[in-house]
């Protein structure tokens, strides 16, 4: 019996487990937490039907205990092969197909040290956002509710002075998404997103962004904050230009919201030099080629699956999982 | 005795040319010199600064000691060459004396003394002195060729690419000792005398050559040695070689304080002049180790200076970082020198040029002592409430000279070569310094350190870095720290390292928190993060790579904590590691006792 | 005060006339700096801008405009400019804003 092991339990390896399944072949699930799911447990909606983050993955879960999957929790990979897969505690796993599904890390927004997170109570990532609706307590630091939001794009994302030179393709549609949610929340705040350039790439995105403008009065401003200062009364105060009079604005705001970027991960340089995987320039896992070989590495029985090869969102994750999934059996079964 | 031989022709010529040369070339620079420089020249020479030159020709231009100092292969090389010859002349005078008494003999007869004095009675003491003394120089010249051939055997990476008045005064060069032996030898071959080595090939000579061809043969040899020395002497004024001369004058006058300024003036071309082009600034330039950019080092700058050929892409191709000028053997001023080219191919005085530096004071709060943030710094926020943190724990009233914004320090427009403009931003800051009574300044960034103390006249207001603040408060006790089993390195900021001395005092204020490791390349030979704001040439790309070079050897020391002391080298070194940079007042804020802001490390 | 008055009069066509605009200039400059063509125009060069706080200095807008051969007033604009460095600090396309600067005073002022 062959054995494929998909090496991380988010959205992509648990999609890919459930596809090989279907297909017949047997896999195993490395996890490096003590439960499945990755980045979308702490998500709370899904832009952009607002689907709640918690019941995809509850039914995915469901589905991989129903089929009776084998994981591995709490197990972090050293290194693999198409053949082996050797874990941090020095066990190795035999197989014979590799899925890499390690996802994606989150930009750390302290680098960006001009937009004072962790310096100043009231900025946030939009990591946090999640965490505080899934919470159901969205506040200031001091408990009470904000009168004027400000949304920044791109934090971490095209951005060479952070070496981020990509585009994290979901953190503007997130943006629009949770700018609605607390104009739902707080409906007498003013909510403002700061961008440089608004990317709808998907369906019903666009459409998202309209309500957004129309429905909920949110106010798009084109231009980058370039900082973030205290004010006397304890607020912040943010400065741009406002690219579209060309003159430059400031305002005093009671919330800063970075929509952080998608990072490659740190393990990816290692994966590339000890297994033969390759790096785009974005430092995500570069695949085969963009087009019939999108989820398969340069090494033969190594496959990608999600965001590890590129920032991703939810349902082309999914997709994604399903792709590695025939690719495997195809490579099995030949 | 004649003392002549029309061999002797091609010497003379050379010595004459080149007198010539030199006298109208220096005393065109002297006369040129500014009446201040001329009056420091007079008051200086009846002083032991005289003495003290004299001293430093003996031990750099003869013994080349700082080159010693840099690289013993090289140091032995330039010695060999500068010293021997040296003494060759000096004893070959002696020798002359000793056969001919005290009398007048022509420059040739000291020269060529061999040639003439087969007709003399020997003395083997001289014979043996000079061919060990020739040996001496030769034992140079093959080092020379070896350098050439082999210049990573010799320490050196990489060695000057040269002219091609250069490469012919070089080959000559390295053929006038080789020539010596050889006509010093057929003639010992012919007429006896010599010692161990001019003795031993002449006697080799006399067994294997007949007479007739070695007399042909020391007809050459001497006529070829002639022309060796002339062709030589002719090319030394305008090659590298003049060094070996000017080197001598700039000593001189560098003892009586001249020096360069941001405006070219005549003793730059002492300095100029001065440089031997020997290379030894190419290694440590990280444009070169780094980016792989091989035209605009020191060395190639003072060339195309001198023959009057810079171009400003040259001139502003460097990151101004100091590394070369620690290591220059000549002790040229090489930041100074292309400063004030970048200001004559720059430069435009505009009176009118930033009119609006009025009513514009935004500085807030009251006290004694002025912080003056910097623009840099006005970007790292973390910094600026730290110091707030600090100057509250100490108990310091402050004034906040430009939290809301205020008027560049003039340091980055001046070292674009703009000097003039400059000045108006620092004649503003002055004015707004004295205004507001201050009589301490405090600054977190070491370029506005360097130009308040460089360039402002702020009399009667103290003028510091943070990181001496800092530690003038832990030593009278006004603030006190909690220290911790961190690990912690130090990245010397240029600005701050070479450029202001200040190498103690951070290190003092990181040992008073934590432990301290050291880099590879530390203190005076300290990296440069590669985003100094002296380079307007090299692009994004570039200062990435050098701050990646840079952040891996600070990761490797395995320090948890690295810490810098400038704004710009933070953000210049956060973008080649995933390490946190953290400024020297952020740790220091972070260990105050009792203070549990949120610049303390998660 | 709502826009940079570069020197041109109300009666001037506001229209920015590629066809009449000498490029010439604003291609030496682009050949010379083809990373200033990466600007994505975010702005925020112009709002850190040490000048920018001080006056209506806007850089974003000047080299904008003398990409388009607009150059009257250029001059006089960008010697506002103190050369501090902040703007190469933050732009995110790493353009060399600082080199740009110098650039565009020599094509312009011609030393």
């Amino acid at each position: 019996m062959k054995r494929a092991i998909i090496i991380g339990g988010g959205i992509a390896g648990m999609q890919t487990a459930l596809q090989l399944k279907s297909q017949g072949i047997e896999s195993l699930i490395v996890e490096r937490e003590s439960e499945l799911g990755g980045k979308l447990r702490d998500w709370h909606v899904l832009f952009p039907s607002f689907t709640p983050a918690a019941d995809v993955l509850s039914e995915m879960r469901h589905k991989i205990h129903a089929t009776g999957i084998e994981i591995l929790f709490s197990a972090q990979v050293a290194d693999f092969s198409a053949t082996e897969v050797r874990l941090a505690d020095g066990r190795t796993l035999g197989c014979d197909a590799v899925v890499v599904a390690t996802g994606f890390s989150l930009f750390d927004a302290k680098i960006k040290e001009e937009y004072g997170y962790g310096i100043y109570d009231n900025v946030f990532t939009s990591a946090d956002v999640e965490r505080m609706l899934n919470e159901g307590r969205v506040t200031k630091a001091d408990g009470t509710t904000p009168k004027r939001i400000a949304f920044l794009h791109c934090v971490g994302s095209r951005d060479e002075k952070v070496c981020q030179s990509h585009c994290s393709k979901v953190c503007c549609i997130t943006g629009v998404k949770q700018a609605m949610e607390m104009k739902r929340l707080f409906p007498d705040a003013d909510v403002f997103n700061f961008y440089m350039d608004i990317r709808m790439f998907g369906p019903g995105y666009e459409e998202l962004y309209r309500e957004a403008q129309l429905k909920h009065n949110i106010h798009f401003v084109r231009g980058r904050i370039s900082e973030a200062g205290p004010t006397i009364d304890g607020r912040l105060q943010i400065k741009a230009e406002d690219t579209l009079t060309g003159r430059p604005l400031r305002m005093s705001i009671d919330m800063l919201v970075l929509l952080v970027g998608m990072r490659a991960n740190d393990d990816n340089t290692r994966f590339a030099a000890t297994t033969g995987l390759q790096q785009a320039p974005s430092g995500f896992l570069a695949p085969r080629d963009l087009f019939l070989s999108n989820v398969k590495s340069p090494v033969a029985g190594i496959f990608y699956a999600g965001a590890v090869s590129a920032p991703k969102s939810i349902g082309e994750v999914i997709n994604d999982g399903s792709a590695a999934a025939s690719a495997v059996a195809e490579y099995l079964n030949a | 005795m004649s003392f002549f031989a029309p061999f002797c022709i091609p010497f003379l010529a050379g010595v004459v040319v080149m007198f010539v040369l030199l006298l109208g070339k220096w005393g065109t620079w002297f006369w040129h010199l500014p009446a201040a420089d001329k009056q420091l020249i007079l008051r200086g020479i009846p002083t032991k600064y005289t003495w003290r030159a004299v001293k430093e020709i003996v031990n750099e231009s003869l013994l080349h000691r700082r080159i010693f100092r840099v690289n013993p292969v090289l140091g032995y090389m330039h010695m060999s060459l500068a010293f021997g010859w040296f003494l060759l002349i000096v004893t070959g005078w002696i020798e002359t004396m000793a056969h001919m008494g005290v009398r007048w003999v022509p420059l040739q007869g000291h020269v060529f003394f061999r040639y003439f004095s087969t007709g003399l009675e020997h003395k083997p003491v001289f014979d043996f002195v000079m061919d060990l003394l020739l040996l001496f120089v030769l034992s140079g010249v093959a080092l020379a060729w070896g350098k050439r051939f082999a210049s990573r055997r010799m320490g050196m990476r990489r060695t000057t690419k040269h002219v091609l008045g250069d490469r012919i005064a070089l080959s000559v060069l390295w053929f006038i000792f080789p020539m010596r032996l050889l006509a010093e030898s057929t003639t010992c071959a012919l007429y006896g005398g010599g010692s161990f080595l001019t003795g031993g090939l002449g006697d080799w000579l006399a067994d294997h050559v007949g007479t007739l061809a070695l007399m042909n043969l020391e007809g050459v040899a001497w006529w070829g040695y002639s022309s060796c020395l002339g062709i030589f002497f002719i090319a030394l004024p305008f090659s590298r070689y003049m060094h070996i001369l000017t080197e001598i004058p700039l000593i001189f006058l560098r003892h009586y304080q001249l020096r360069s300024g941001e405006k070219e003036k005549s003793f730059d071309h002492f300095q100029v002049e001065a440089c031997s082009r020997c290379g030894i600034c190419i290694d440590p330039c990280q444009l070169q180790s780094v980016l792989k950019i091989n035209n605009v080092q020191s060395v190639y700058f003072l060339r195309d200076r001198r023959y009057d050929r810079l171009q400003l892409d040259v001139a502003d191709n460097c990151l101004m970082c100091g590394r070369c000028a620690e290591r220059c053997p000549v002790n040229i001023d090489l930041n100074t020198l292309r400063l004030n080219s970048r200001d004559t191919l720059r430069n435009v005085p505009d009176e009118r040029r930033y009119d609006y530096f009025r009513g514009i004071d935004r500085s807030s709060g009251n006290g004694k002592v002025g912080y003056f943030a910097g623009c840099m710094t006005l970007l790292t926020p973390r910094t600026m409430s730290s110091m707030a943190s600090i100057f509250e724990a100490a108990g310091e009233e402050v004034w906040w000279a430009d939290r809301e914004g205020g008027v560049c320090c003039g340091r980055p427009l001046k070292l674009a070569g703009e000097t003039d403009s400059a000045r108006r931003m620092m004649r503003y800051n002055t004015e707004l310094f004295y205004k507001h009574g201050i009589t301490t300044l405090v600054t977190s960034c070491p370029i506005c350190l360097r130009v308040f103390r460089e360039d402002y006249a702020l009399e009667g207001i103290e003028i510091l870095h943070h990181s001496e603040y800092i530690l003038r408060l832990l030593q009278v006790g006004r603030l006190k720290l909690q220290s911790n089993t961190r690990r912690y390195t130090y990245h010397d900021p240029c600005e701050l390292g070479r450029g202001s001395g200040i190498y103690d005092q951070p290190r003092a204020v990181i040992e008073a928190i934590g432990e301290l490791l050291e880099p590879a390349h530390t203190r005076e030979d300290a990296l440069c993060c590669g985003s100094s704001v002296a380079n307007t040439a090299i692009d994004d790309v570039g200062q990435t790579a050098i701050a990646r070079s840079v952040a891996k050897e600070l990761d490797a020391t395995g320090a948890e904590t690295i810490v810098t002391a400038c704004p710009l080298c933070k953000k210049a070194l956060s973008r080649g590691t995933q390490t946190t940079i953290y400024d020297l007042s952020e740790i220091v804020a972070g260990a105050i006792v009792g203070n549990h802001s949120t610049t303390q490390k998660k | 005060m709502a826009t940079i008055n570069f020197g041109y009069s109300i009666s001037k066509p506001r229209t920015i006339d590629i066809d009449r605009n000498n490029l010439r200039k604003s291609n030496e400059i682009l050949r010379e700096m083809p990373e200033l063509q990466t600007c994505i125009g975010c702005g925020s060069c112009t709002a850190i801008c040490t000048a920018g706080n001080l006056t209506d200095f806007n850089f974003r807008k000047l080299h904008t405009l003398i990409r388009r051969g607009e150059y009257q007033g250029a001059y006089e604009e960008i010697n506002k400019c103190m050369l501090c460095g902040k703007c190469r600090l933050v732009c995110p396309r790493g353009i060399n804003t600082r080199g740009l600067m110098l650039l565009i005073k020599r094509k312009l002022g011609d030393y």
